[in-house]
């Protein structure tokens, strides 16, 4: 029962070393067949001292870790343009770039301003143009919503670099107890901050709609229990305290409540709590384990894991109307659904033969398509817009990260430099 | 002995009981699913003893709790116990089997629509293809009566795309690459049905070759007769090396090792600097 194990216990550990970090690095192991090309110039720098941050460089890493664009390396550039009078489109045609993207970073005293423009080579026309301002501590999220515009004007679909990440990294300690660290990175692994540290279990880190707060379960009291975290203030409430299992929070879309497992009364079950008041309303009841509660996008319905049928499926409870039906039918094992914002598409772990998948299942068609190639797949997380899942997998005898695109023709994995790394959790769009 | 019984029935009251006292003392919440179960009359029949339940085989799984009186009443209560498990677990897999039932049923209905739906249009089809035909034809002769419409279904070299078969062949696919291989059969046979002389024709037929030797259980036969129709038919498509290649295998697995020899060396001296020729050759020094 690899589901429970995963909801109720500190999981059995692997070798790493002590290390203050997880630093995550990317590897890209399969794009589309025709990747765009584009030709990232560097943006010039229109200031005093060293350029704080090598914006294009972070704009040119997004758009290749997304497999739909093979950027120009900057040593074929045959010139590096920062505005439109220095474009000349024979250069770029000459080394085959479709598009072009250039611009300039100034700084008024911590305000960085960043402005590009888009042009596309073979029409030879200027397509976009935008500003991005923001503090020079920010910088690099300004690259990402420079990439996100430049990714939604060319496939027409809104990016998703402008994101954040949490994961839990574990290191294992000889002899010792292990550390725990929930942390928190930028949407390509850069920027690890650690918002918890902790010699006890962390897991189940789930973000708050608004992106503004995280919520997790840490035995640091020797039981589980919901914390609620403000990652501003660092501020955090714990929000649970019952006997037995407390996991799985899950904020509503609405973010006036939480649903979670309890199992206070039993058998774990699903409960809701409104956060304002602390009232619990019990979901479901039933003496089969139903676990790992997500939310559909309008609010109005949950699903979640529950093995009444015997074995580990995915059932849809609606809040309205008080039904439960089940949702899937393929494979022996489904588990921990994560639900795309447009409530179409399911990802969740799936169990083919011996092994863990990541699968997705269109609600709509029906189908479900198996993601991923690599084994003892586990914790799925969609991007906020649906393009990308994450997940966790094991690569060799250590746990990483990786990633996969939802018609499956894009992957690229996010090792760590040391430890295990387990659990991730895409946030939702960020509101500046 | 009448004491005995007494207390028996008094446990097992409590047992029964109990956890609905409990609940109705200690409950701080709203039941959603209780009030759904009250108001349309159907309830769980584990309901009244979920609190005390255990769920099956698994860690949070509390110990049956230790009745003080020793003896008798524990074994029984035990029993008692054990009994609900089990009977707890036999309902968790025929609830299982009842919605995997249900989830069968509700799909034989869609797709007897579907094949309903689809034999309307197909024979309303062929009437109304029948009296264009006609029609045609009789205006032909009208005209100029040495044109002669040429008849449906020609060589493979004039192939276009027809409409909507790309999609349909797109989706055929998305299904192999799916590994719903069963699925991606039944698919690519009915994409041959309703484009047999589309511009994807040929890659259908190697598909459902290829679809032959890994669904369960294979079906060699098929396999042979998928890639011969696909060399025949269409002897310049440039799957055509790849397809006597798998000829020969299919042939070495049904057994008739000379006939593989025969498609294999045909390959290499056909084809030779293709990548065909390259497995054949792996494939020869393998099993020769």
């Amino acid at each position: 029962m690899k589901w429970l194990a995963v909801a109720v216990l500190p999981i059995t550990l692997i070798l790493g070393a002590v290390g203050a970090r997880a630093d995550l690095t990317i590897e890209i192991t399969q794009g589309v067949d025709n990747p765009t090309s584009i030709a990232v110039v560097p943006f010039a720098w229109q200031g005093p001292g060293p350029v704080p941050e090598d914006v294009a460089f972070v704009v040119d890493g997004d758009l290749a870790r997304s497999g739909q664009f093979a950027p120009v390396g900057r040593a074929d550039m045959l010139g590096m343009p920062s505005n439109e009078k220095e474009v000349f489109y024979r250069d770029w045609r000459a080394i085959g770039a479709e598009y072009l993207l250039i611009g300039r970073i100034s700084a008024s005293g911590q305000e960085l301003r960043v402005d590009y423009e888009l042009f596309d080579v073979l029409r030879q026309t200027r397509v976009h143009t935008g500003v991005e301002t923001g503090p020079v501590s920010e910088a690099r999220m300004h690259g990402h919503r420079v990439a996100d515009a430049v990714y939604e004007k060319l496939t027409g679909i809104p990016g998703a670099f402008a994101t954040r990440l949490l994961y839990v990294s574990v290191t294992r300690v000889p002899g010792g107890k292990d550390y725990y660290r929930l942390t928190l990175a930028d949407s390509d692994g850069a920027r690890p901050i650690v918002l918890l540290e902790s010699r006890e279990p962390v897991l189940a880190p789930a973000w708050s709609p608004d992106g503004k707060e995280i919520a997790y379960v840490s035995f640091e009291t020797d039981r589980p229990a919901i914390y609620r975290q403000h990652l501003a203030t660092g501020q955090r409430e714990q929000l649970t305290n019952f006997p037995g299992l407390n996991g799985s929070p899950a904020w509503s879309p609405d973010g006036n409540s939480m649903a979670m497992v309890l199992s206070k009364d039993g058998s774990p079950d699903i409960y809701l709590m409104n956060l304002a008041t602390k009232n619990l309303t019990r979901v479901t009841r039933h003496y089969a384990i139903d676990t790992e509660p997500t939310w559909m996008p309008d609010g109005n319905s949950l699903m979640f894991t529950s093995d009444r049928g015997g074995r580990p499926q995915i059932y849809r409870y609606d809040l309205k109307t008080g039904a439960t039906e089940r949702v899937t039918f393929e494979g022996a094992y489904n588990a921990r659904a994560r639900i795309a914002q447009d409530g179409r598409n399911v990802v969740m772990v799936h169990r083919q033969s011996s092994d863990f998948h990541i699968a997705i299942l269109d609600l709509v068609t029906n189908r479900l398509h198996v993601l991923t190639s690599t084994q003892l797949d586990e914790s799925p997380s969609i991007a906020p817009n649906g393009s990308m899942v994450l997940y966790a997998t094991k690569s060799g005898d250590r746990g990483i990260l990786a990633a996969v695109s939802v018609d499956g023709g894009v992957k690229f994995r996010l090792p760590s430099r040391e430890g295990d790394v387990r659990e991730p959790a895409w946030s939702p769009y960020m509101n500046r | 002995m009448a004491y005995v019984s007494k207390t028996f029935a008094a446990y097992g009251l409590v047992i029964l009981t109990g956890p609905l006292c409990l609940k109705a003392a200690a409950q701080d919440y709203v039941d959603l699913e209780a009030e759904q179960a009250n108001q349309s009359a159907r309830s769980y029949p584990a309901t009244s003893y979920g609190a005390n339940s255990a769920p099956a085989g698994t860690a949070v799984t509390p110990p049956p709790r230790s009745i003080a009186p020793a003896g008798g009443q524990n074994q029984n209560l035990g029993q008692l116990f054990l009994q609900i498990q089990q009977l707890q677990q036999d309902v968790m897999r025929l609830n299982g089997l009842v919605e995997e039932q249900g989830y069968e049923l509700r799909k034989l209905k869609e797709q007897s629509l579907e094949r309903y739906v689809d034999l309307d249009n197909r024979l309303s089809a062929a009437a109304g293809g029948a009296t264009v035909v006609a029609g045609s034809q009789g205006a032909a002769e009208e005209v100029s009566p040495v044109v002669t419409p040429p008849p449906a279904g020609n060589s493979a070299g004039q192939a276009v795309e027809q409409p909507g078969e790309g999609e349909a062949y797109r989706a055929a696919y998305a299904l192999v690459r799916g590994q719903q291989f069963d699925d991606a059969v039944e698919a690519f046979r009915q994409f041959l049905r309703d484009y047999p002389d589309g511009k994807y024709a040929p890659n259908a037929h190697y598909w459902l070759g290829e679809l032959y030797l890994v669904i369960d259980p294979q079906d060699l036969e098929s396999s042979r007769q998928a890639f011969t129709l696909l060399v025949t038919t269409y002897p310049d498509n440039p799957k055509v090396p790849d397809a006597l290649y798998k000829l020969g295998k299919v042939h070495f697995l049904k057994g008739n090792r000379e006939r593989a020899r025969e498609y294999l060396d045909g390959v290499i001296q056909g084809y030779a600097d293709t990548s065909a020729a390259r497995l054949a050759r792996d494939f020869i020094a393998e099993n020769y």
